[in-house]
C-alpha cells in the first residue's frame, strides 16, 4: 500500500522467503539422485528423500512464515542473499552424504558439498570407486548447478525476481570485472546463458556416450566437466577412461570452452561467426596462455622422462594445462614425475584461472591482463610523468576506476592467499600442504595433488581446517567482495 | 517490446527506469560510459558505450529490430539525425526531444516524417501549457483531463481547517457522491487509499470527478478560486519565452532578468511581455512593479534554488499563485511540500508523454500521466475480461490500484463499489509507479 522511504537495515522477511523459494528448486534438483538411486536399487535412496524431506519442510516453513512487509532489495540484501543461499545449499546438499553407504562425518559432508556447489572439485570421499550412483549423480549435480550459478538459474526461471533485487543478485554472484548483459532483461541474459551452458552440456554427454563411456558415467562426466569441476568417478583421474585418448580429447575441449566467457560464446553463435571471439582480447590471451604453458610442458617433459608415445606429448600436457587453468582440476597424467616446474606452474596456472564469466576460478585472465597493462603503463610513466596512459581493452579505454578495482582485487587475492596458508600452517599442516590447498580451494581447483605428508588428500587435514577452506572456497567462487562485505562491520549497521 | 533510449541524461535516466519498471526491453545508448555505469549496475536494462549518431553503435544496439526509438541527448541536432539513422536502419517508431518551436508547428511535419522522425518532445512547450492550465484554475497543483473533458482528475493540497479534514474516505465518499479520492500523496509518498485512511492537512488529493462538478471541488478543499491576470516571470529562459507567447492573449506578462543582453534580445521573441532588466528576488523591484496587482509569479531560471526562494518571497508579498520550475528532479518532492502553489520540470513532462506514446501503441491503453512515484492510465475494458465478471468491490482489485471514473458512451461518471463494468467502457486507473502492466493484465 505504501512505497516505503523509511527501510529497515535487512529485509530479512524476504530473504527468507526468497531463500524459502530457492531450497524448493534444491529439492527438486535432488528428486534425480533419488530417482538414480531407485532405478539401481541403491539403499542410498533413503538418505535423498530423508533430505528432500528437510528441505521441502524448511523451504515451505520459510516462505509460508516470513510474510515479507516488502519486496524491497537492495544491496546489503544482494550480497547477503546470494552468499547466504550457497552456504543453505550446501547445509541442505550435504545431508545424503551424512546418510550414504559410506557415511561422512558432518565436517566432511559440509565440505563436500560445499566443494561440488563451487565447483572446486576437491574430494573426502577417500575412493570415490565405491559410492553409489545416487551419490555421485548428486556430486556432478551439485557441481553443474554452482557452475554457472544458482542465483543466475533461479533467475532464469523465476521471473518475479526480476523486480525485486535480481539485478543486485546478478552482481554479487556473476564473476567478472564488468558484468557482461547479452539480452535487455535479467531474466532474458540469465535464460540465455543457461541455455548455451545448456547445450554445450547436452552435446558433451552425447559426445562421451558415442565414445567408450555408458549413458551414466557421461552425464557425470558431462555435469563435471563443462562446469569446470572436476569431481569424477574415479580418485581425481579418469579412472578406467584413463587411457582413452579420445575421453580425454573431448574433455580437452569442453574443458576450454568452460573456460570462455559465456556472454561471448552466446554472442559469436547469435552472429553466426567468429569475429566477436577472435578479436575478444581476454579470449586470445586465454588461448595464447593455455598454448604457451603447453609449449612449456612439453619441453619440460622432454627433459625430465622418458617419452614414450605422441600422446605423452600432445594430449597429456594440454589436458593437464586446460584442467588447472579453468580451475577443472582432473589429473591424468603423474605430475610429480614431470618435475618442479610442472608443479610451479600448475600453482602459477590456479591463480590465473580462465576468462571472467565463465564457470571457471582463480583470479582470472581478464584481471591479470588489466594489471600486467597497468603495471606496464606505470613502469613507462616513471620516465614521462606526465602522459596519459588509459589501460585499454578491446580496443577501447577503460575508466580508471575499474583498473583500481581490479588491482585492489588482485592485492585482495594474494593476501588472502598467504593469510590463509599461514592460518593452516597454525591448524597443523606442513607449510607446502597448506600452500598448495589454499591456491587449490581459492581458485575452486580442488587439484589435490601431492599431499603425501598429511595423508594424501583432503580427508587427512584437521576438521578447522576444512572449514576453514570450505569458507575460501565460497569466498573464491563468489570472487572475494561479496563475502568480504559481509564481515565489515559497516555491512551490519548504518 | 524492445526500446532504444538514446542519451542517458535526466529524462533518459528516468524515462529508463520507468519503462524497465514497466518490464519493457531497454538499451540505453551514451558516448559517456562513467554515466552508463550506474544505470548498467542498478536497473534491470542493457547499455552501450558509443555514440548516438554512429551507424555502428545503432546497429549494435539492435536499431533494425526495435519498435521504439527515442532520442533525448541534449542536443537538437542530434537527435533528430539519431532518429533519422534509426528510422532508416529498421526502427518501427522514432520520437526525438527538439527544442525549437519551429518544429513542432503542423506545416513541417511532413519533413520530418520524410527524414524519419515520427514525433518530437517538446519540453519547454508541454511545461508552458501545463503552467498556462494552473494559472486558469489557480487553486489545484495538477489538473488532467481524459476523454475531452467528460474525466477530471485534479490535484489538490488540503489546507489546515478546510472541512474535509480528518475525515475518512468512507464518510468523504458517502457525503460527496462525485468526488473520488484516488490518490494522496502524503510526506513525499503516494498512497492509494482505502475506506479507513483518513485525510490530513497538507495531503495532496487526487480526485477524480465529471465536468459538471469540478466548481464544488475548492469550497470542499477550503480554496477560494480567483484570477489571474499579471503574471510576473522570472528569468528570460526558453520556458520563460514559451510561456509568454503561448499565454500572450489571455494574461499581461512581466518578464524580469539580470542579464542585460538577454534582456535587449527579449522584445523580438516576445513581442506582448514587458521586459524588465533587475533582479525578481528584490522586494524593492516587485514593489516598483506593483507586486500588490500581481496574480501569479513564474520563477523560471536555470537555478531550482533560485526559484523555490524566489517563490517563496513572492507568497510573502501576497502573490496568490506561484509556480517554480524545479530542474533537479530530486528536489520536487521537497518543493512540493512548500507553500510554493505548482512545481513543474520539464523533464519529467517529456518523460510523461513519451511514456504515454509508449502506451498508445497498445491500444488498450490510451493515456497516461506519470505523477513522481504513481501513475494514471485510462485503460479500455475488453470483452470477457477479469474486471468484467463481478461488480467492483467484488473483484478483489490489488492494493496498489484503484478505479476512479470510467467513460461510458462517451459520457464520465464517478465509479463505486456496486458499479458493474461492461466491455467498451474506458477505466480511469490510479496505480502506484512500476505496476501498470499487471493492471493492463485485467482488463484483457
Amino acid at each position: 500500500m505504501i512505497n516505503a522511504i523509511r527501510r529497515p537495515l535487512l529485509n530479512v522477511r524476504m530473504l527468507c522467503r526468497l531463500i524459502g523459494l530457492l531450497l524448493g528448486i534444491e529439492a527438486s534438483f535432488m528428486l534425480v539422485p533419488l530417482g538414480v538411486s531407485a532405478w539401481y536399487g541403491e539403499s542410498d535412496w533413503q538418505g535423498f528423500a530423508i533430505a528432500i524431506c528437510a528441505t521441502l519442510c524448511t523451504s515451505f516453513l520459510l516462505s509460508r512464515f516470513s510474510n515479507p512487509r516488502s519486496s524491497y532489495m537492495g544491496k546489503r540484501e544482494g550480497f547477503l542473499l546470494t552468499a547466504s543461499v550457497w552456504i543453505v545449499f550446501s547445509l541442505f546438499g550435504m545431508i545424503p552424504f551424512l546418510m550414504c553407504e559410506r557415511p561422512l562425518n558432518v565436517t566432511d559432508a559440509f565440505f563436500e558439498a560445499m566443494s561440488g556447489f563451487t565447483t572446486t572439485g576437491a574430494y573426502i570421499f577417500a575412493s570415490s570407486d565405491g559410492l553409489s550412483h545416487g551419490v555421485h549423480i548428486w556430486r556432478a549435480l551439485m557441481q553443474w548447478v554452482g557452475g554457472m550459478g544458482i542465483i543466475l538459474f533461479t533467475l532464469a526461471v523465476i521471473p518475479s525476481l526480476n523486480h525485486s533485487g535480481g539485478m543486485q543478485m546478478f552482481n554479487a554472484e556473476v564473476t567478472g570485472v564488468t558484468h557482461d548483459k547479452v539480452r535487455p532483461r535479467i531474466s532474458q541474459t540469465a535464460m540465455a546463458l543457461w541455455g548455451i551452458y545448456l547445450s554445450l552440456t547436452l552435446l558433451l554427454i552425447a559426445l562421451l556416450w558415442a565414445g567408450p563411456m555408458d549413458l551414466f558415467d557421461s552425464i557425470c562426466h558431462a555435469f563435471g566437466t563443462v562446469s569446470t569441476g572436476g569431481y569424477t568417478m574415479a580418485d581425481g583421474d579418469l579412472g578406467k577412461y584413463a587411457g582413452s585418448v579420445y575421453v580425454k580429447a573431448v574433455l580437452t575441449i569442453f574443458m576450454f570452452l568452460g573456460g570462455v566467457n559465456f556472454a561471448l560464446i552466446f554472442k559469436t553463435i547469435a552472429r553466426r561467426s567468429a569475429t566477436p571471439l577472435a578479436l575478444n582480447e581476454v579470449f586470445r590471451w586465454y588461448l595464447g596462455a593455455v598454448l604457451l604453458l603447453t609449449l612449456i610442458f612439453i619441453v619440460d617433459i622432454c627433459a625430465n622422462t622418458h617419452v614414450n608415445s605422441w600422446n605423452d606429448i600432445t594430449v597429456e600436457p594440454l589436458f593437464h594445462v586446460v584442467s588447472t587453468i579453468t580451475s577443472t582440476g582432473m589429473t591424468a597424467g603423474d605430475l610429480t614425475s614431470w618435475g618442479p616446474l610442472a608443479l610451479a606452474l600448475t600453482l602459477v596456472m590456479m591463480y590465473t584461472g580462465a576468462c571472467a564469466g565463465s564457470t571457471s576460478g582463480g583470479a582470472k585472465i581478464d584481471r591479470l591482463m588489466y594489471v600486467i597493462k597497468h603495471i606496464r603503463n606505470e613502469i613507462a610513466r616513471c620516465l614521462t610523468p606526465n602522459a596519459i596512459m588509459p589501460v585499454k581493452v578491446n580496443g577501447k579505454a577503460v575508466s580508471p576506476d575499474i583498473v583500481s578495482k581490479v588491482s585492489a582485487f588482485m592485492g585482495l587475492y594474494v593476501l588472502l592467499i598467504t593469510l590463509t596458508g599461514v592460518v593452516l600452517t597454525v591448524l597443523g599442516m606442513p607449510v607446502f600442504e597448506s600452500f598448495v590447498a589454499t591456491f587449490a580451494c581459492i581458485s575452486n581447483t580442488g587439484l589435490g595433488a601431492s599431499f603425501e605428508n598429511v595423508g594424501g588428500d583432503y580427508g587427512a587435514f584437521p576438521d578447522a581446517a576444512k572449514w576453514f577452506l570450505s569458507g575460501l572456497m565460497l569466498t573464491g567462487r563468489l570472487e572475494i567482495y561479496t563475502i568480504m562485505v559481509l564481515l565489515t562491520p559497516s555491512f551490519w549497521r548504518r | 517490446m524492445r526500446i532504444i533510449i538514446a542519451g542517458a541524461g535526466q529524462v533518459g535516466t528516468h524515462l529508463a527506469r520507468l519503462l524497465s519498471n514497466e518490464a519493457q526491453d531497454i538499451v540505453v545508448v551514451d558516448p559517456d560510459s562513467e554515466r552508463l555505469a550506474w544505470l548498467d549496475a542498478n536497473l534491470n536494462l542493457m547499455t552501450l558505450s558509443g555514440d548516438p549518431t554512429s551507424f555502428a553503435t545503432l546497429r549494435e544496439a539492435g536499431a533494425a529490430e526495435c519498435d521504439l526509438f527515442i532520442a533525448v541527448t541534449p542536443y537538437e541536432s542530434q537527435n533528430l539525425v539519431a532518429s533519422s539513422f534509426a528510422k532508416s536502419l529498421g526502427a518501427k517508431r522514432t520520437v526525438a526531444r527538439i527544442d525549437s518551436f519551429d518544429l513542432t508547428r503542423g506545416e513541417n511535419r511532413p519533413h520530418l516524417k520524410h527524414i524519419g522522425v515520427d514525433r518530437v518532445i517538446y519540453p519547454e512547450q508541454l511545461a508552458a501549457e501545463e503552467m498556462l492550465s494552473s494559472f486558469e484554475r489557480t487553486w489545484i497543483r495538477n489538473w488532467f483531463e481524459l476523454n475531452d473533458g467528460q474525466i477530471i482528475v485534479a490535484g489538490v493540497k488540503v489546507r489546515a481547517g478546510a472541512p474535509i479534514t480528518g475525515m475518512a474516505l468512507k464518510d468523504f465518499g458517502f457525503a460527496n457522491r462525485n468526488f473520488h479520492v484516488s490518490a494522496i500523496k502524503r510526506n513525499h509518498m503516494s498512497i492509494i487509499p482505502r475506506g479507513d485512511d483518513r485525510i490530513e492537512a497538507g495531503d495532496i488529493l487526487y480526485i477524480t470527478t465529471t465536468r459538471d462538478h469540478i466548481e464544488d471541488l475548492p469550497v470542499l478543499a477550503g480554496k477560494t478560486a480567483y484570477k489571474v491576470r499579471r503574471v510576473l516571470i522570472m528569468g528570460a529562459s526558453k520556458m520563460a519565452i514559451r510561456l509568454a507567447n503561448l499565454g500572450a492573449d489571455q494574461y499581461k506578462f512581466t518578464i524580469v532578468d539580470n542579464d542585460l543582453a538577454k534582456c535587449r534580445r527579449l522584445p523580438m521573441r516576445c513581442p506582448d511581455a514587458e521586459i524588465i532588466h533587475g533582479d525578481a528576488r528584490d522586494p524593492e523591484l516587485l514593489a516598483d512593479l506593483g507586486i500588490e496587482d500581481i496574480e501569479g509569479f513564474a520563477a523560471l531560471t536555470d537555478s531550482s534554488e533560485t526559484n523555490i526562494l524566489a517563490c517563496l518571497t513572492a507568497k510573502e508579498l501576497g502573490v496568490k499563485k506561484t509556480i517554480a520550475n524545479v530542474e533537479n528532479i530530486q528536489f520536487i518532492s521537497q518543493a512540493e511540500n512548500l507553500n510554493i502553489g505548482t512545481v513543474v520540470n520539464k523533464k519529467l513532462l517529456a518523460c510523461g508523454s513519451i511514456f504515454q506514446l509508449l502506451l498508445d501503441s497498445d491500444s488498450s491503453t490510451s493515456k497516461c500521466l506519470a505523477l513522481a512515484d504513481a501513475e494514471v492510465a485510462e485503460i479500455e475494458v475488453r470483452k470477457g475480461s477479469k474486471v468484467t465478471r463481478h461488480a467492483v468491490r467484488d473483484l478483489g482489485l490489488p492494493s496498489t490500484m484503484t478505479m476512479g471514473g470510467l467513460i461510458r458512451d462517451g459520457h464520465g461518471m464517478l465509479i463505486t463499489g456496486a458499479t458493474e463494468l461492461r466491455p467498451g467502457d474506458k477505466v480511469v486507473v490510479f496505480t502506484l509507479a512500476g505496476n501498470l502492466h499487471k493492471v493492463e493484465k485485467l482488463f484483457v
